[in-house]
Order: C-alpha cells, then structure tokens, then sequence
C-alpha cells in the first residue's frame, strides 16, 4: 500500500524539469540513491530517486518531462496535489567519512546527487563537484551545489555556459588536479561509461547510478535485470561499483523494452 | 549428500535436483544471467518467467501491490516471444548446472503446441503448462479450468516434447482433483499446485483499484495454507509427483509442503520478502529438522503426513 504525501512546493528548474517538494505522512529515511515508486492514479508509476530528504518528512522529487506520466504531472500536480509512493528501494550510495569524494552529474541525473552531497558534507568529507549540461538553458540547482561543494565546475556543450565541454573532460581536468579516495556519478549511461572507465584506469573508486525500464521495484519481476551477471537495478542496484560495472557487458550497450528484449543504448 | 551425511536431493519426474527448492515462474526467470544468479544462491532448479508465441509488454504500471501478507501482481506475462527467446533458454541451458524448467502459455492446444515444438531443440529439462495465469484473459485460468481443454492441452504437448510436462494448476475451482487428473491422463508426468489466486487492492485514499489491470494473482503466506489443501488432495487422490508452490518463506513452510506429497517445493514471493538468501535458509533450515529428527533422506518425507490420519 502506499505512503500519502502532499506536495507543498513546485517550480520550474527548466523548460522541462520542475521540482516537487512534498510533505509525507511518515518518515520513509531514504538513503542518498534510493528511489521511490510514484503512482499517480490512473494514469501509471514510475521510479524517480530522491532528490532531497529535509527533516523527517519533506522529499524533493526532480521529475523531467519525458513520458505520458511525468508530462501529466507537469501539467496537473500543484501545490496541495495528493502523491502516493512506496518505497524507498534499492541499495543508494556508499557515504564515505571525511573522505576527498567527487561528483559528477550530466543533466537530470543530479537530482539524486543534491541529497548526497549533503549527507557527504555531514561525514566531513570534501565535496568536489562537476556539473554537466547541454546549454546553458538546461541548467539548473548550481546555485545549491556551491553552496555546498568545494569546488564546482559546470561545463555545456556549447559552451554557453562554464566550461565548453562534456562532464567527462571536466571530470578528467580535475583528475589531473586533485586526488580523490571516490567519484560518485549519474547522467546519461554513455558518459557515466566514460567516467567509470577513466577512474577504474587511475585505480579510484567509482559509484554510478543506473536507469532501466521498472515494473515491481522490489526486485522480483527481472525486468531491469543487467546481463550476465544478472543484477536488478531496482534491488541490487541502482547504483553500482564501478569493479561490478566492469563486468555488466549490458552497460552503454543495452536497455530493455517492456517484454525483456533487449535493445542497444544511444 | 548435503551437509552433515543429510541427503536433500529429490528426483522429480526423472530429473535429479540437489535439493527440492525450485524458483518458481514468473519470479526473476526473464535472463540466463538471472536463472544462473538463483542456481549460485542455491537452487535446486529454475524455472523461467511464461513465454507466450508472440512478444507481450504486459500491463502498464503499477503492476505490483505490497501487502503484510503477499503480493498481488498483474505483470499481464511480458516476454518476447518464443521466437526471441529459444536463444535466452539456450544461453541459460549452457551455463547452468542445475534442471531448467520452461514455463509456457497459450490460449489453444495448438498455441501450446507451437511453443513446445519451439523448446524441444533447446536442451530445457522439461516444460511446465501455465494452466492457471489469474489476470490475462483466454490464457492460463481460462483454458485451466476446463478439466477437457486441460486434457487436449497436455495431449498436443506430449506428441511433440519427450521431456517432463508439468501442468501448473489453479486453485480457483471447485475440484482440483478433476484438473489434474485429467493432465495426468494426457500424459503429463508432473503437477505444479498452486498459481497465484485472483485477487484486488483498492487504495482507501484513491478510492480506486491500485493495479492497472484493476485485478492481480495474491501470491506469499496469505495463500499457503489453501496451496498445501492442494497438494495434500492431488497427491492422495493421484499419487503424482507435485511442485508444491504458494507462500513458502521458511524450512518449516517447505517442509508442510512436503509432508503433504510434494516432491519440490516452488519459491518466488519470498524472494522478495526474504531476499535471494532464502534459498540457503531453507536448506539449512531442513537439514537441522532432519538431524534433529532423525531422518536421512528428505524422499523419507514425501506425503507423510497422509500416514498419520487423525
């Protein structure tokens, strides 16, 4: 059954991302990584991680219009909109101790990584931090990272904003910098390829946050299964090590279609 | 032999297993990397998720309700299609050490017969008939329940596999006996009892069913005690050999399964409420109670409990 939830807050972060902060019945402590199921009734449930956890009970959802049920949310959830979620699921990040940690996010996939750069700094650890995005246009939360981080490198594409470049060439720039004990990463898999490749070459450690197609979340049904070592997303995952990532062959090569053919990642 | 000189191996159907734990269908069987995952966590042997002749999405989301007791889950059987995935059975077939059970479904004798037919060349250690599938309709439940469909169904499969069939039954009529004497007639050589039970969940604050297919199969220990009815009734009336499956969290739940007359036990929900773990707890969990009571060999309790009528 599901966890009530009241959204209190919503904004526009881009033309097509918008946050939602939303007040639950409960406590779920989600972990940083950990992800929720959000039924919107009648319409469908999809997997979103969770972008901030304040207090005991108010999460922040980052949701991206991508699909019939995020463009319905867009549309529809206000402040004062009721939200039903289970959850959380999956394994989330290893936090470290005052430990020297690097972030690198492309696009959306920094909405988990706000909630943990914040557990992050509650352990002492140093937050460095690259934020990729297309343009500047497609830029959203700096502002809070700085806030937070030690460093924060922000690159676009076209170089419109920061850095011209990808997360990738601004994480190898600080890389030849600084040392780091780990790197944690989500973004678009092919450049989280690239980041886990270029760290498990330096020998650091490396966490990624992987997306598939979900249907139970509880890690029964095999639809977000990674080959051949057979890893759900939802349960084992969604973040893995960059050592087991190395062994996936899935990885920057297959996602699955509903009926668990496989299809190649662009 | 398992651990301390206790013997956990079962022969089911001519089939060896090294113990009677068996993952059951629809829970996990979609890759050969998965159905590789559960033999290492300790299996005895797989079974894959239903495979139907053309690819099925299944249902949208939500597909799943979390209960204290269970799950009710309307998956609606996604797959591929056999076309697709004779090459995933024959990956697994390649790689596994323990028997692989295919589950199929159809909505004819023909359909079944067309998927068996595709099976037969890929090695699989037998086919089990999904008879009994609660939430897709004209498939499983429908054509399960009609005692002379059940009977042409295993027929047309028999004239084409040599390997075991196993007919996996619905609990939901009123004689079970009928159905699955009447697979056993047509040549099935084993039965699976129980499929998940058709079930709902409405969300008191949505004032609406929760699933998308509005109605599910309740699978976990909310079923168990109406699954080990089952088995006790198919095994006292037909001497067969039964996959009991339905809510088996723990050795002990195992176990009554076992006295009751079945051969090998099926484990799925509790995968997700005890994590894939529970395959070697209910191992250990056997091994202790037979040491303890003093019993060799787990085949010295099949169908015991029949011998102790009150």
């Amino acid at each position: 059954m599901y966890i009530r939830g009241r959204i209190v807050k919503d904004k526009f972060l881009t033309f097509s991302v918008k946050a939602y902060e939303i007040e639950l019945e409960k406590d779920i402590m989600p972990k940083p990584g950990q992800f929720v199921m959000l039924w919107v009734p009648g319409v469908g449930e999809i997997p979103l991680s969770v972008a901030q956890y304040i207090g005991n009970r108010l999460m922040e959802l980052v949701i991206a219009k991508v699909g019939k049920v995020t463009t319905y949310i867009h549309e529809k959830f206000k402040s004062g909109t009721r939200v039903f979620i289970r959850g959380p699921y999956g394994n989330g990040f290893t936090v470290l101790k005052k430990a020297k940690c690097l972030i690198v996010a492309g696009g959306c996939g920094l909405a988990p990584m706000l909630y943990l750069i914040d557990k992050l700094i509650e352990q002492k650890c140093t937050v460095d931090v690259v934020l990729g995005f297309k343009t500047r246009y497609d830029v959203f939360y700096v502002d809070r990272f700085k806030e937070l981080g030690r460093r924060v490198l922000i690159t676009t594409e076209d170089g419109s904003m920061g850095v011209k470049g990808t997360a990738v060439d601004g994480m190898i720039r600080l890389l030849e910098e600084q040392e780091y004990d780990m790197v944690y990463t989500c973004g678009k898999e092919l450049m989280m390829v690239s980041v886990v490749k270029e760290c498990l070459k330096r020998g650091i450690r490396v966490e990624a946050s992987l997306e598939r197609y979900m249907k139970c979340g509880i890690g029964i049904c095999g639809s977000c299964v990674l080959d051949p070592l057979g890893l759900r997303v939802c349960k084992d995952g969604p973040v893995f090590s960059g050592e087991i990532l190395s062994k996936v062959e899935d990885f920057g090569k297959y996602w699955r279609n509903p009926d668990g053919s496989k299809r190649a990642l662009s | 032999m398992g651990d301390k000189g206790v013997d956990l191996s079962v022969e089911l159907c001519g089939l060896k297993l090294k113990n009677p734990l068996i993952l059951a269908s629809g829970i996990l069987g979609t890759t050969a990397g998965l159905l590789k995952r559960v033999e290492r966590e300790g299996a005895g042997a797989v079974t894959t998720k239903t495979v139907t002749k053309e690819r099925r999405g299944g249902y949208p989301n939500p597909v799943i309700v979390v209960l204290e007791h269970g799950l009710i889950n309307a998956m609606g059987l996604p797959n591929p299609g056999i076309e697709h995935f004779v090459d995933e059975i024959r990956r697994a077939k390649s790689i596994l050490t323990v028997p692989l059970i295919v589950s199929i479904a159809g909505s004819t004798p023909d359909e079944f017969q067309y998927i068996a037919e595709a099976v037969r060349n890929t090695g699989a250690d037998a086919i089990e008939l999904n008879l009994s599938c609660p939430h897709v309709s004209k498939v499983g439940m429908d054509v399960g329940s009609d005692p002379d469909l059940v009977y042409e169904i295993v027929k047309e499969v028999r004239r084409v596999v040599d390997i075991p069939i196993l007919a996996k039954l619905s609990a939901m009529v009123p004689n079970i006996v009928e159905i699955g004497r009447a697979a056993i007639e047509a040549g099935a050589s084993g039965l699976v009892a129980i499929n998940t039970i058709r079930a709902m969940a409405i969300d008191v604050y949505a004032r609406r069913p929760i699933l998308s297919n509005l109605f599910g199969g309740l699978s976990g220990p909310a079923i168990r005690p109406i699954a080990v009815r089952c088995v006790y009734e198919l095994y006292e009336e037909l001497k067969a050999p039964i996959i009991g499956v339905g809510g088996v969290l723990s050795w002990r739940d195992a176990l009554e399964f076992i006295l009751a007359g079945a051969t090998a036990v099926g484990i799925g929900t509790a995968i997700a409420i005890r994590g894939l773990k529970v395959f070697k707890e209910i191992e250990e969990g056997l091994t202790r109670y037979m040491i303890e009571e003093g019993f060799s060999k787990i085949r010295e309790l099949i169908g015991l409990a029949h011998e102790n009528p009150v």
